[in-house]
């Protein structure tokens, strides 16, 4: 798996942080890192681009929610804990999309994943960046 | 014909196992969709035996694949501390996030992947775990392109 990030400007700064490659148990951690990174910097509205990811298992949308927790200011969960830690972004959100962490073109068998586990109600989910963007 | 992978149980091998799966399910003239599901099955249950079963120690995951009439079957077996995956409670996904029983992702997902999944203990203290998957299966993960968000 490979991640470059770049900032863009819409009504607010927004980073653009784009995936290739498969996520899985031995990545996913560093997605998070990441992520934990830009936040560090000042990032705070983040696009996360699936369009280079072909792959995912649950760990990768650990990650996801992982992030989403960070940027919506909350304390993420041991990413360990599957279930328990999705529990704790839908008790932090109300079940809602958060705003501050969106996605980017997830191919159709990502998509598929999101929804076999209920996940992509809590991302709002764009196939067109300009869009996306404007969004924030 | 029965195909057998043994890979040391350490998250760099995932790969190797999805793509273990990939090239043996199509040479069992398994579906794509039906191969689709059995690689994410197969990662899910192996990652939990290296972070859940083996927790760091050293250890080998041994997998089988082979054809069985309509159905393809994979078998992991590993000597990891006893875990029966199958009585891990099975979520309910039409409540809401924060209604949803504590389980795991990994187990949730492998059970809505294949059609039948059955755990024992093996004579030397180990567990094995058998996942069968139609071979003509359609996928039960949605191939349709996500739609734009409302706005």
């Amino acid at each position: 798996m490979n991640m470059t990030s770049e900032q863009t400007q819409a009504r607010v700064p927004v980073t653009i942080l784009r995936l290739s490659g498969d996520v899985d148990g031995s990545n996913y951690r560093a997605v998070i890192d990441q992520a934990q990174a830009l936040y560090r910097q000042g990032t705070r509205d983040l696009l996360i681009d699936l369009g280079g990811v072909a792959y995912t298992s649950s760990a990768g949308l650990v990650a996801l929610h992982n992030v989403a927790l960070l940027f919506n200011a909350l304390e993420p969960p041991d990413p360990e804990q599957g279930w328990r830690a999705i529990r704790a972004v839908a008790d932090a959100g109300e079940g809602g999309p958060q705003p501050h962490v969106k996605l980017l073109n997830p191919q159709p068998r990502v998509a598929g994943v999101l929804e076999q586990t209920g996940l992509a109600s809590f991302f709002q989910i764009y196939n067109d960046q300009a869009a996306a963007l404007a969004s924030f | 014909m029965t195909v057998t992978l043994r890979v040391a149980a350490e998250v760099h091998n995932l790969a190797a196992i999805r793509r273990f799966i990939q090239e043996t399910g199509a040479a069992l003239d398994a579906s794509a969709s039906a191969i689709d599901d059995l690689v994410l099955a197969v990662d899910e249950s192996a990652t939990n035996i290296i972070k859940h079963g083996y927790g760091g120690q050293l250890g080998d995951i041994e997998i089988e694949i082979w054809r069985e009439a309509e159905a393809v079957v994979v078998r992991l077996r590993d000597q990891a501390p006893p875990f029966d995956p199958t009585r891990v409670p099975d979520p309910d996904v039409t409540l809401p996030l924060d209604r949803r029983p504590v389980g795991g992702l990994g187990v949730f997902l492998t059970r809505c992947l294949v059609d039948a999944i059955t755990h024992r203990l093996t004579s030397q203290g180990g567990n094995e775990l058998t996942l069968t998957k139609k071979a003509n299966a359609h996928s039960v993960i949605s191939q349709e392109t996500p739609h734009e968000h409302d706005q």
